[in-house]
């Protein structure tokens, strides 16, 4: 039994008034016309997920049969959207760069609370490293070459970032990486000569075969979130939601909250190279305006939000809505309207539903199998 | 050279009012509430564009009004959206650091797109006092919008000092955030407090907003650079402190006129970047920052 | 032996003096009281022995090691725990986790450490809170809150436990079985310095008292004769007449 409960925290942390009130209203609804098709569903699928919380459970959390058949339906859809979405595959691939982001934000800012404005600037390294390798230095560059030092140079910039600021408490961390932002991008126009200005660098697709493009972005994907998932679920993703808690409790346990707050931002940077290679090559190019404005590190931030930070499949979840919104549903509505609805739309999460749409929709689930713990 | 100097003494004079100005409500935000309000360089893009509509002719025409008029009703109305701002959002969520923190950036952005739906992206120029004095002894030269601004922003913080040490409400907030529960014990009304704070924070960003502008430029993106500012201010000057705020503004205000005037323009902005790394190694608690007695 | 010593430590806040020049040694198995007044400088000389605060001037040593500068977590993994005057656990985890937490290696490989949940069930098992395991610790009572502080410190495995006020809010059967526990606390081996504006409940429990005021040493000795001495007695007339009976 309490491993379930565990699982439902695991999941979701920190509960609000606004969001409690509509989660209840929410499953007062279930309850009626939900539960009607749910519970026997739940009383279906419970089986196939007790094995998997026999043999995965204890890595990635436990699951009910329906959140487990969220899981699945997700996981499928993403693997064969070429099959169904052929029309929408480029704003799927955007989705899924996108999500290593907000996964990658969310591990080191979501879990530990020490929020990053900067990871626009990280994402900017690796994008601009393998620019500037084929630009300056031979444009034949192999990927094998290019994506892992695009990966080193951004986890090099982001310890730099770091560790004067991560030293201490409070605000001061979140200072730095919103003043790195700005200088990165003032950098990329002072050094106009190297970096092209606000032209950018032009980088080589990966292929011109989308659906081949696609399976290049999301299989690097589904590795960063089952990563960070299982990193999220272990007792590293215990103590770094306990500094974002209670970082004096932290101390007192015998615990370095430096030290794991500089390994958050490892964990977070990695992916943020990752993405930021995926990216460029998505993209074509770098340029400071794609990569590196603070408005994108923003956007992280919002699809974390939107999914339901600390939970890194939230995020996930979130980018693809984020970027489905953006680049599908609302582009009728025109650029500065488009944007502002989306901004609205992040504003009533954080104050009515500060855990998440999609941690809503999991505990929903959750509840529906929740009788039998 | 002699010149050289002259003008840096002059030209940082001018631009740390301002600078000081950006960072005093910053800092008293967040000390009577604990919340770094990322939203503040929009109140500060606010106060230019408020300004901006009710002087020029070219965006609202209806109204027209002289500089005398609009100066004090545009502190008003960014003052007023400070406080709505305020009693809103961030009363209903303020007691999540976090949630706060991000629901204001997010503000902030939003403000940015509304701001280039209603003006789009084109930078506006507007004069608020206009003319420059040539300053023949020193050989520099001096804008009058500069000139207005110094006496702007002493003019404000004299008023400001005047409210927090002479008048009940004024005390009240200083009360507050020397501290909190000493203050509610001795039957200060906080979150009262906090919106009058807001108020005051953003009628002061509602003048440096004026004055930016009028400087530079009303445009969608001038929020930034001054969130920026009074981030390095507040940190190097003791976050809550006003006093080491102004104390903070100065120094970061000539740090970068000097480095503009003697390295050149480029490496100006990187200058208060140094000072904000040194600062963080070697007095992480600023200037003015104090430690706190638990017992 | 002297597991803990306290050498000259002064800590000032700006031009106020907390802890003034104040020299104590904890021996190994023992309890130690640490009386005074309300601001008196007890909660200050634990958070400087803790390294919550930077001592002003002097030394603290455990162990024969010098401690003065080392950094909070790194005392805790040196033996020392401090079960401090707030509760504060964290809202979103169980009591268990709260508990596991202080268990873990201060290690960021350690992906599945900590303790098992038999040892963890047994650290609460010393303060009656077995049975809350799987609760939310915002549903606890007071006295189980304070229980779970204890819990967590005991979690470290301390050499030396430092309680701050642990009998605050608490009634008199909860006292005296709290002072049982840390009786069986003692015969486990863990020496203890405890905390406590107010000497009554304190007088049976502890072997000696070091009485603070206005951040000096002001007595120290046996506990029946610290209650007879006057200069304690006018200190504490001051503020508390009845705190001393």
């Amino acid at each position: 039994m309490s491993d379930r409960e565990q699982t439902g925290r695991g999941i979701g942390r920190l509960t609000g008034r606004a969001e409690s009130v509509l989660r209840d209203t929410l499953l007062a609804q279930g309850a009626g016309v939900v539960g009607a098709v749910g519970r026997p569903a739940e009383r279906l699928l419970w089986p196939v997920a007790e094995r998997y919380n026999r043999r995965l459970g204890e890595r990635f959390g436990e699951v009910t049969g329906l959140q487990l058949l969220l899981l699945v339906v997700a996981f499928g859809g993403l693997v064969t959207a070429p099959l169904w979405g052929q029309d929408y595959l480029r704003p799927l691939t955007l989705g899924a760069v996108w999500a290593v982001f907000a996964m990658g934000w969310d591990i080191q800012s979501g879990y530990t609370g020490y929020i990053s404005f900067g990871h626009s600037a990280l994402s900017g390294a690796a994008g601009y490293t393998t620019g500037l390798l084929v630009l300056h230095l031979n444009p034949e560059l192999s990927l094998f070459v290019t994506v892992p030092l695009s990966i080193l140079v951004t986890t090099a910039l982001g310890l730099a970032i770091a560790v004067p600021s991560l030293r201490l408490r409070g605000p001061y961390f979140s200072l730095v990486t919103f003043v790195t932002v700005l200088l990165f991008y003032r950098l990329t126009k002072a050094l106009s000569e190297w970096t092209n200005g606000l032209r950018g660098i032009r980088v080589d697709v990966f292929t011109y075969d989308l659906t081949l493009q696609y399976y290049m972005v999301v299989v690097p994907m589904l590795a960063v979130a089952a990563t960070l998932t299982y990193v999220g679920r272990s007792d590293i993703g215990t103590v770094l939601i306990a500094i974002r808690e209670n970082e004096d409790a932290v101390s007192a346990a015998g615990l370095d909250p430096t030290k794991f707050k500089l390994w958050s931002f490892v964990l977070s940077a990695v992916p943020m190279g990752i993405g930021g290679v995926l990216l460029a090559h998505v993209n074509a190019g770098v340029d400071p305006q794609t990569f590196v404005i603070v408005d994108n590190s923003i956007q992280m931030i919002a699809m974390a939000v939107i999914g339901g930070m600390s939970s890194i499949l939230g995020p996930l979840g979130g980018a693809f809505l984020f970027v489905g919104l953006r680049d599908v549903f609302l582009v009728g509505l025109g650029e500065e309207l488009r944007w502002l609805a989306l901004w609205l739309l992040v504003l009533l999460v954080l104050v009515f539903a500060r855990d998440g749409l999609f941690r809503l929709l999991w505990r929903a689930l959750g509840a529906l199998g929740g009788d039998r713990r | 050279m002699l010149g050289d100097i002259a003008s840096v003494i002059v030209d940082g004079a001018l631009i740390s009012a301002v600078y000081a100005l950006i960072a005093i409500g910053f800092t008293m935000v967040f000390g009577v509430g604990g919340v770094l309000n990322l939203a503040h360089g929009a109140l500060i893009m606010a106060g230019a564009y408020t300004y901006l509509s009710l002087v020029s002719d070219s965006i609202l025409a209806s109204v027209t009004l002289h500089p005398i008029v609009a100066f004090p009703l545009t502190v008003v109305i960014v003052g007023l959206i400070s406080y709505g701002l305020y009693v809103v959002l961030v009363r209903t969520i303020e007691e999540n650091v976090v949630i706060t923190f991000l629901a204001t950036i997010v503000v902030a952005i939003a403000f940015t797109e509304l701001v280039t739906l209603v003006f789009h992206a084109q930078p506006y120029q507007y004069s608020v006092v206009p003319g420059v004095l040539q300053v023949q002894a020193l050989g520099t030269r001096i804008l009058y919008v500069e000139l207005a601004a110094f006496v702007a922003s002493w003019g404000a913080m004299g008023l400001l000092w005047y409210y927090v040490t002479k008048t009940d409400s004024g005390r009240s907030i200083r009360a507050t955030s020397m501290s909190e529960r000493g203050a509610m014990l001795t039957g200060v009304d906080v979150p009262g407090v906090r919106a009058r704070t807001w108020l005051v924070a953003g009628g002061l960003a509602g003048i440096a907003g004026v004055f930016l502008g009028g400087i530079g430029a009303a445009e969608p993106t001038m929020w930034l650079e001054p969130l920026a500012l009074a981030f390095i201010i507040v940190v190097v000057g003791g976050i809550g402190s006003i006093k080491g705020s102004v104390a903070a503004a100065y120094i970061v205000g000539y740090l970068q006129t000097a480095t503009g005037q003697f390295l050149g323009q480029s490496v100006r902005g990187i200058m208060s970047l140094v000072v904000l790394v040194v600062v963080l190694l070697v007095l992480p608690q600023g200037l003015y920052g104090t430690e706190f007695v638990h017992e | 032996m002297t597991l803990l010593s306290v050498e000259d430590l002064t800590k000032q806040f700006g031009g106020l003096v907390a802890v003034d020049d104040l020299s104590f040694g904890v021996e190994s198995g023992e309890i130690l009281g640490l009386i005074g007044p309300n601001g008196s400088g007890k909660t200050t000389v634990f958070n400087c022995i803790m390294s919550i605060y930077q001592v002003t001037g002097g030394t603290v040593r455990f162990d024969g090691t010098d401690i003065t500068d080392d950094k909070t977590h790194e005392i805790v993994n040196r033996g020392l725990s401090r079960v401090s005057q707030e509760s504060n656990p964290i809202g979103s985890m169980t009591v268990r986790e709260n508990i596991e937490l202080f268990t873990f290696p201060n290690s960021i490989r350690s992906f599945d450490g900590g303790a098992s949940d038999k040892a963890i069930a047994s650290y609460a098992a010393q303060v009656d809170i077995e049975d809350a395991l799987n609760d939310d610790p915002g549903s606890l009572p007071h006295a189980d809150v304070r229980r779970l502080e204890i819990a967590k410190a005991l979690a470290t495995e301390p050499d030396l436990l430092l309680l701050d006020e642990p009998f605050a809010g608490l009634n008199q059967t909860e006292v005296r079985r709290l002072s049982e526990q840390f009786e069986s606390f003692r015969e486990q081996g863990i020496t203890m310095v405890v905390v406590d504006h107010n000497m009554r409940g304190l007088m049976d429990l502890v072997d000696r008292v070091v009485v603070l005021h206005n951040g000096q040493k002001l007595a120290s000795g046996d506990p029946a004769d610290i209650v007879g001495d006057e200069r304690v007695q006018d200190a504490y007339l001051a503020g508390e007449v009845s705190a001393v009976q």
